[in-house]
């Protein structure tokens, strides 16, 4: 048995078998089939194989096979949970980074302000802080300058005093600054229970504090 | 050139339409299913050389596709499909039966084939040569042989049923059909 040397027909030649040919080519093919001795054998060969196939195929029982079928859909029993899509992680990385970065925000305006500390004016005379002759304002040569309200109660000085101390640092609020070793355990017991009250820690290194003193103790004259 | 009305695409929208129906709840789809496609399961289980229990493979391979018909994507025809699975669950019964005949440590001239099991069901002198012709094929030859001319499957369809590629399938096919020739010519 040879082979004919047309293969595309050859390569037809189970379609037709199987009636899968469309009418142009099964023409063709049947065309060529009627002159063509090997493409004859082959087509017989290919019926006889499909003869024998089938009558060594024992019948199967349709009701054996359908009785142990599922009774009902799988997809009707069960809820198929929506699979999670790459957009929707994507989503959740930006609303993180939006809520991390306006928390940084909140965080950083909040360590901007710096709470003013009031304390008690002097008391004390006593070591005054070094003068500017200039311009008559402490020098803030402390590392910690303490910022003490005019009207602070307290005061041990003269109203007259304190009146000179005005003059002297001006009238716009001109602050007078002393150092922390100036000020007597009082006002250090104030200072301190101030700082206590801070609700929130400075996340920076802290702001040297100016001490506003109302009394005659910070004031040129005063020293 | 396959004639798409002739070459299994009406036959696909037929069985997308019991699925469907299956699916909404009518039992009588799946057996209209069973029905179309179980001959066919079958007669490639036999082509492959499996001689017993062919209604439990049958029915095996329907229960699989049933269980998993929700990853069903159509790409392939629903028989095709179920070739896939059938193709699968014969070699896991082979790999059974191997190591079953490892065990019993049976030797190899004891272990007949299943094509040899048939000879005696083949009565007809043309079909036992036939019978012989296919049996000494390989097994991928045999498989790829099968889809051909028992269910006239395209290259395609075969290449998605065995896992191979389409020009591998058609490779195999006229490598087994000039097998056949020279065995019967002998």
């Amino acid at each position: 048995m040879n082979d004919c040397p047309n293969a595309e027909i050859r390569d037809q030649l189970p379609d037709l078998l199987h009636d899968r040919l469309d009418v142009s080519m099964r023409a063709a093919v049947m065309a060529h089939i009627d002159e063509c001795v090997d493409c004859r054998s082959e087509l017989e060969l290919l019926r006889g194989v499909h003869g024998m196939l089938t009558a060594q195929t024992p019948r199967v029982d349709i009701n054996y096979v359908v009785n142990a079928l599922p009774k009902r859909a799988p997809h009707a029993l069960r809820v198929v949970p929506r699979r999670r899509v790459w957009s929707d992680w994507r989503i959740a990385a930006a609303v993180a980074v939006l809520a991390i970065g306006s928390g940084s925000f909140a965080v950083l305006r909040q360590s901007q302000t710096t709470p003013s500390v009031t304390v008690p004016p002097l008391a004390s005379h006593s070591n005054p802080a070094p003068v500017d002759s200039t311009n008559g304002v402490t020098t803030p040569s402390a590392d910690t300058v303490v910022r003490v309200a005019d009207n602070a109660g307290g005061s041990e000085t003269s109203p007259d005093a304190a009146k000179s101390a005005d003059e002297q640092t001006g009238a716009a609020g001109l602050a007078t600054t002393a150092r922390l070793a100036d000020l007597n355990e009082r006002q250090l017991q104030a200072l301190l229970d101030q700082i206590d009250q801070l609700q929130a820690v400075p996340i920076t290194e802290p702001e040297p504090v100016t001490i506003r003193v109302g009394s005659q103790s910070s004031s040129p004259e005063g020293a | 050139m396959t004639n798409p009305a002739r070459s299994g695409a009406g036959d696909d929208q037929r069985d997308s339409d019991l699925i469907a129906r299956w699916k909404a709840g009518d039992e009588r789809a799946a057996t209209e299913l069973v029905e179309r496609h179980s001959a066919a399961l079958a007669r490639f289980a036999v082509s492959s050389g499996e001689r017993n229990d062919i209604d439990e493979l049958v029915q095996d391979t329907f229960v699989r596709a049933f269980n998993s018909l929700d990853g069903f994507r159509g790409d392939s025809s629903f028989r095709t499909w179920l070739f896939t699975i059938e193709r699968r669950l014969l070699l896991d019964r082979r790999r059974s039966e191997k190591r079953r005949r490892d065990r019993t440590e049976i030797q190899e001239s004891d272990s007949a084939t299943e094509y040899d099991a048939l000879d005696s069901v083949v009565a007809d002198e043309t079909q036992r040569r036939l019978h012989d012709a296919v049996a000494q094929l390989s097994p991928t030859q045999r498989e790829v042989f099968a889809l051909r001319v028992a269910e006239g499957l395209s290259y395609k369809e075969i290449a998605e049923a065995v896992g191979t590629t389409e020009g591998a399938a058609r490779v195999h096919y006229h490598n087994a059909m000039r097998a056949v020739k020279e065995f019967l010519d002998e």
